[in-house]
């Protein structure tokens, strides 16, 4: 066992929350986050199994001069916190019509803010003409004035509104799905585990898949882009991979990429998981390429920069004729204007909202012709961009601050911005 | 009706013609009709060009 120097951070005790200090192990080509509290003993999570060389991954993200500060303690972005919001999460509502195998929300409480407290907090989070702003839950469509919240949405100045959901009520309801969409909503990010009902009733408790594309085909009819997001389960759906991207491109230009979440232990799990309980960035760079035969590559899909390298991926895309893939993006060629550096939230924004949101109706129909022609690429990037995007979160067994700080992701919780993972950190039982 | 400038190379002292060039960027090759002297090749790319469709394409290959 060899430890690695540049592996020194903090992380919690997945029972007492506490911080501790930690550091990165390194097993052959796996590398775990090991750390010990006083109280409770030591523990392990892997964080990468070998499947792609760990240190060309991470690249330039050295650690900070002041890294090891405490930055668990939920109270809102503190003045060493390294990356500016690039996404807000407002929870509009608790309320939730699943009852999930795995969700970071807490479904135990009922409570759904007032109208007026939801207009008061827009307001408050919206920097004009830029934020992105994502509507989430518990399930944000059960709320009959969602349509309102995107209208205030619009007018605090959010620049782009995205839609976190499950698809059940945009399946079933045109003309709820029609409002949403004339309030002003840019895109949609919809739960979408697998191309098989028994995903569904492993993960959901129930046969999803009509649904899923019933809200597709709804959407597709009011020009309003999806991102489908899948929860990656060991022994569920890590065999689907190839199936959800085949199925995400065939559904293309309505579908505009596929974002897979490692699954994470969030909330009502009830103790840390086992280490095959976990899926890493590593793992599913590998299956990506593995089942979808080379057509998708892991060379094509970048460590995030906005975010720490460890916390995500992203591949940019177009979708050619017969489903064909043509990749834009590929290690090391990133632009004149670009380094190996961090990116800002603003790049990274801009990016994520001009993939995901479906050019307007007038544009019309993208050629599918000679992409050597600058006229054609451009028109065909417009209209049928694909991302193949990754985020995994962290739980109380593998939470690394040095990832922590790098956070873009930011949950807005009475006037705090706080990272995602610190918000819904939770502890285990001894 | 726009008006139709006649561009001269100043090497070559002919008119130049819209002709089919070549753009290579970040691994990635383009063609568009650019205007070209048809003696010495030279082209001439209009601000409006650079900082319009070829802007445009630099910006949606470039990383996020």
């Amino acid at each position: 066992m060899e430890k690695d120097l540049r592996g020194e951070t903090f992380s919690v005790c997945p029972i007492c929350l506490k911080c501790v200090p930690a550091e990165r192990i390194r097993v052959g080509g796996a590398v775990f986050l090991r750390k010990r509290c006083e109280s409770h003993g030591p523990v392990q999570s892997v964080i990468w199994r070998g499947h792609a060389d760990f240190d060309a991954w991470i690249g330039g993200a050295e650690a900070a001069p002041n890294e090891k500060l405490h930055c668990t303690d939920c109270s809102g972005l503190c003045p060493d916190h390294l990356q500016k919001t690039c996404c807000v999460l407002l929870e509009v509502t608790k309320r939730c019509n699943l009852a999930c195998r795995f969700c970071f929300a807490d479904h135990a409480r009922q409570e759904e803010p007032p109208f007026a407290q939801v207009q008061s907090w827009l307001r408050e989070l919206a920097d004009p003409g830029k934020t992105l702003v994502q509507l989430s839950g518990g399930e944000p469509t059960l709320r009959d004035d969602l349509p309102d919240i995107i209208a205030a949405a619009k007018e605090a100045g959010c620049r782009h509104v995205q839609l976190n959901t499950n698809g059940i009520r945009l399946s079933a309801d045109r003309t709820y799905l029609r409002a949403l969409s004339d309030a002003g909503l840019s895109f949609v990010f919809m739960q979408f585990d697998g191309t098989t009902d028994a995903i569904y009733e492993s993960l959901r408790g129930k046969p999803l898949l009509g649904v899923k594309r019933q809200a597709i085909e709804n959407c597709a009819a009011e020009n309003l882009g999806v991102t489908l997001v899948p929860t990656l389960v060991p022994d569920v759906n890590m065999r689907n991979i190839g199936e959800i991207l085949c199925f995400g491109i065939s559904e293309a230009p309505a579908v505009r990429g596929v974002h897979f979440q490692p699954v994470s232990y969030f909330g009502r799990f009830p103790a840390m998981p086992a280490d095959d309980m976990r899926v890493t960035l590593d793992e599913l760079l590998f299956e990506i390429e593995q089942q979808t035969a080379g057509q998708i590559r892991a060379v094509n899909l970048l460590p995030s920069r906005c975010d720490h390298p460890l916390c995500g991926f992203h591949g940019d895309f177009m979708v050619a004729r017969d489903g064909v893939l043509v990749p834009l993006s590929q290690r090391g060629k990133t632009g004149a204007g670009c380094c190996s550096g961090p990116t800002t939230a603003e790049q990274s924004r801009a990016f994520v909202a001009r993939r995901w949101q479906r050019p307007p109706r007038s544009a019309g129909s993208a050629p599918c012709g000679d992409f050597g022609d600058m006229e054609t690429f451009l028109r065909r990037i417009q209209s049928h961009g694909f991302t193949v995007t990754a985020m995994a979160f962290q739980d109380a067994g593998n939470l690394d601050v040095e990832r922590l700080r790098r956070c873009s992701l930011h949950v807005f919780d009475n006037g705090r911005f706080v990272p995602f993972c610190a918000h819904y950190l939770s502890g285990w039982r001894a | 009706m726009p008006e139709q400038r006649v561009l001269i190379c100043q090497q070559c002292q002919k008119a130049l013609e819209p002709r089919k060039t070549d753009f290579t960027y970040l691994g990635h090759s383009f063609f568009t009709d650019i205007l070209t002297c048809p003696g010495c090749g030279q082209v001439f790319i209009p601000e409006e060009l650079a900082k319009g469709r070829i802007s445009e394409v630099e910006k949606q290959l470039e990383d996020k």
